[in-house]
């Protein structure tokens, strides 16, 4: 047996290649419809953005409960009515309401198109916000809340947001319970009429795109009209806490959640390909340090990750792990240790390299198959960029080198501006 | 239409391709027939640690993700009950690499203490953070042995007990590689940008010379027939109480299995189902309610789990529920209801098919079940669902005397 001479195979070089782009349409009432044709299967997913995210608050919960609310009654269809068509027609729902921006996603077969185009405009200009259904998802929210605080992992993140964005951001602020009690179906409707509007909004298609989808698409939605009203938006300033370091004690937690991290630039700063590129050695796959270190090597944690994420306004880092209590002290310096390394010493070319070829796979990945590719267009599209953005990112994989590791590990790891919090 | 080739190796290798060039990538799956239910009583556990320490090199290389990432790949891994799944997506230009590694491990595994005591303390931290450290985390590990009283399904995947995977030693490692991790125990499916051609010629190259071996044989005990109800009452520091249910149903290849599928939906496929409508959003009851079948290869579980609302009392929650299921097992399905949990199906088929690496996966699984042609055909069995058959099966399965409740309670008076 096994008179193979088991040699790896050669590895050839991976490109990202030319991504697909969008083609944009504009409806009646300008409306842009951006259209991604792909995929194998008579599938479309529709995806109706509005931005009406978080950072519109002038209350908490605003945004997520306007949000919940859309299919929970319209003017023509009961909660029950919508729910059971959009089953019926077997598509696959999600409302979504984010820091920047809040929809509504659908998926469906291709013969049921008209069908929930109907729906959608329902659901997203002709909701009422019931009150029997208002009252219904704020007892059930009320105690998704408390759930949710049972968990160090959340508490440790909660408290991050804030600490990092302040807590009178809408990025930072945290929900107590007694926000659940100030809302109303009226501050949602007011809400809905502000932010859920034909001229704040876009649709992206993505999948199978049938010849006429765009005629289908404007006669369901052209005819909304758009007008300038006038909003002011709330003034409130991005501040971090003053304290840096911080502990919530939970009685009866077998392990510690840790969540290390800061601001930092997002999408549009030249820099941000390259921090890519060094949060994916720290902690950004499998191989990465961080994993390699506490959880290969040391056993501390089942998992630990550092990313990167951008909003309008911000961004931010996070170190996030969860280990058992008697190792998180451990852990903690761990992570610090890995910084520093990163900060002072040269990476290796052959980790580098491990690096550089994981992500170029991870970008073949994100542009693979039709809801990938629309994921990937919005992912920059809300930052007013395009697939310029993905190219720069490709380039500057093939060609950042250790120096450029460093320097960005130091401009943008700075320790005394870190902030350290630990659940349980 | 998926189409694909089927060929298999002399050594008892099974091989599926299904090509599709809108992808520039591969997947690669490969099911080893080997889950939890394999394991010792004494042992359990052990097939997920297993899993673990599949990624901890193998016999001519000496890590297995460096050269994966290399090739700009992905992978990952899962066990459960009936299967262990390894799975990568790579370029297609760098798919000889994937062959290379897979076929490396299941040659043999670089078996160290070393690895092992490492592997075994993030088991127990992922034991921990999974399943104790989560309210309600507990809850299958509870439910399991009130169902089950000698199938091996009474235990979960991650094992009875954290002891169970301390004491774990490297020779219960070694044979259960030797018994279960061979090329007549596994199915490799290749999905993507690969021509069945070359998915032949790779897989003769690299898994051809791997020796038969001699698999376990699986001889697990019947689960006798349940003939009256079980009930279990827990109390824990949670902040509300749940309630989880559990019936005896048939296998997944079993004749009814696509029905038992079928009234999980009606009683709570999305927001629409009856659990949701009438005990949700009518009566206030639950905080949120699910249904499912376990769909394992011996024969499952209907589960429901409900958290309730503050001052809710269990067991009139429970009565609750009991009406529901009364009501499928009363009264006729409409064909309205009927026809919207098939075009649910339906379309769940058709979105999950849009990923090469779900379609990897989901062939790889059928074709264990005994044709990986089901993946196209499987909508027919659910289409031929009758509102009588519904009716039969629920009064069939769905009574008390096959039922386990577990009702894990709040201590908090909050």
């Amino acid at each position: 047996m096994n008179k193979l001479q088991r040699i790896q195979p050669p590895l050839l070089p991976v490109e990202t290649g030319l991504i697909p782009e969008a083609r944009i349409c504009f409806l009646r009432n300008k409306i842009p419809v951006y259209l991604i044709k792909a995929g194998t299967e008579d599938i479309t997913r529709m995806e109706f953005v509005f931005r009406a995210g978080q950072i519109k608050e002038y209350l908490p919960l605003l945004s997520s409960t306007t949000n919940m609310m859309l299919t929970e009654g319209s003017q023509n269809y009961s909660s029950e009515e919508l729910n059971q068509k959009f089953d019926y027609y077997g598509s696959q729902i999600n409302l979504s309401s984010e820091k920047d921006c809040a929809g509504f996603t659908v998926y469906f077969l291709g013969k049921h198109i008209k069908k929930i185009l109907e729906l959608s405009r329902e659901v997203l200009f002709r909701p009422v916000f019931p009150h029997k259904e208002f009252n219904i998802l704020t007892r059930k929210r009320i105690q998704w809340y408390r759930l949710h605080r049972e968990r160090v992992q959340n508490l440790a993140m909660d408290k991050f947001f804030e600490s990092v964005f302040g807590k009178h951001h809408p990025y930072g602020k945290q929900i107590v319970e007694g926000d659940f009690e100030t809302i109303t179906p009226e501050l949602l409707m007011d809400f809905h009429s502000k932010y859920y509007r034909p001229e704040n909004m876009a649709v992206i298609v993505s999948g199978r795109i049938h010849k006429n989808m765009i005629d289908f698409i404007d006669s369901c939605l052209g005819d909304l009209n758009p007008q300038k009203i006038y909003i002011e938006d709330s003034k409130s300033y991005l501040q971090g806490g003053k304290t840096k370091k911080i502990k919530i004690q939970k009685p009866g937690a077998v392990q510690s959640a840790i969540r290390i991290g800061s601001t930092t630039i997002n999408k549009r700063h030249p820099h941000y390909p390259g921090l890519k590129v060094l949060n994916s050695v720290l902690g950004g796959y499998f191989g990465s340090r961080l994993m390699k270190n506490i959880r290969e090597e040391k056993g501390y944690t089942y998992g630990i990750y550092s990313s990167l994420s951008s909003f309008d306004l911000s961004g931010f880092k996070v170190i996030s792990t969860e280990a058992g209590k008697k190792n998180s002290q451990k852990t903690i310096d761990e992570i610090y240790k890995e910084i520093r390394l990163l900060q002072t010493r040269p990476v290796k070319k052959e980790e580098l390299s491990v690096v550089k070829n994981y992500m170029s796979g991870e970008m073949v990945r994100m542009f693979d198959g039709p809801f990938a590719l629309a994921e990937s267009f919005k992912a920059v599209w809300e930052f007013g960029l395009d697939n310029a953005y993905y190219y720069r990112l490709a380039e500057k994989i093939k060609s950042i080198d250790p120096d450029e590791i460093i320097e960005l590990a130091q401009t943008y790891y700075n320790i005394d501006e870190l902030y350290e919090i630990i659940a349980g | 239409m998926i189409k694909f080739t089927r060929f298999s190796l002399d050594n008892g290798l099974r091989i599926i391709v299904h090509e599709d060039r809108s992808t520039p990538l591969v997947a690669m799956n490969i099911l080893y027939i080997a889950g939890s239910r394999d394991e010792d009583p004494d042992h359990t556990g052990l097939a997920h640690l297993f899993e673990h320490l599949m990624f901890g090199g193998s016999v001519n290389i000496p890590e297995y993700d460096i050269p994966l990432q290399l090739a700009g790949g992905e992978n990952n891994a899962f066990t459960n009950n009936d299967i262990t799944g390894y799975y990568l997506t790579v370029p297609s230009e760098n798919i000889e690499t994937g062959f290379w590694l897979e076929s490396d491990r299941m040659l043999e595994l670089n078996f160290s203490q070393e690895n092992l005591d490492i592997q075994k303390n993030v088991v127990i931290e992922e034991f921990k953070q999974r399943y104790l450290n989560q309210p309600y985390g507990d809850a299958m590990l509870k439910l399991r042995p009130l169902a089950y009283k000698v199938h091996p399904y009474r235990w979960p995947t991650i094992g009875m007990d954290i002891s169970h995977i301390e004491k774990t030693d490297l020779s219960q490692v070694k044979d259960f590689f030797f018994t279960h991790y061979a090329p007549n125990n596994a199915i490799i499916t290749l999905t993507g940008r690969i021509t069945p051609a070359l998915a032949y010629d790779l897989s003769v190259k690299w898994f051809g010379p791997i020796d038969k071996r001699a698999v376990n044989k699986r001889e697990l005990p019947v689960e006798p027939a349940q003939t009256e109800e079980r009930i279990l009452s827990l109390e824990k520091d949670v902040s509300s109480n749940a309630l989880y249910k559990a019936w005896h149903v048939g296998p997944r290849t079993g004749e009814n299995f696509h029905t038992v599928d079928l009234i999980t939906d009606i009683l709570a496929g999305g927001e629409s189902g009856r659990l949701y409508t009438k005990l949700v959003r009518e009566k206030n009851l639950f905080n949120e309610i699910n249904a499912y079948t376990t769909a394992d290869i011996d024969p499952g579980l209907v589960v429901i789990t409900g958290k309730l609302m503050k001052g809710i009392d269990p067991l009139f929650a429970d009565k609750a529920i009991n009406e529901v299921i009364n009501n499928l097992k009363n009264r006729a399905v409409g064909v309205y209801e009927l026809n919207k949990v098939k075009n649910k199906f339906e379309s769940s088929m058709v979105l999950s098919n849009t990923s090469v690496l779900n379609k990897a996966m989901s062939l790889s699984y059928y074709e264990l079940l005994g044709d990986a042609d089901i993946i196209n055909n499987e909508i027919d069995f659910y289409k031929a669902v009758t509102t009588e058959m519904i009716l039969e099966t629920a009064q069939k399965y769905l009574i008390p005397s096959n039922c386990s409740t577990l009702f894990y309670n709040s201590t908090r008076n909050d």
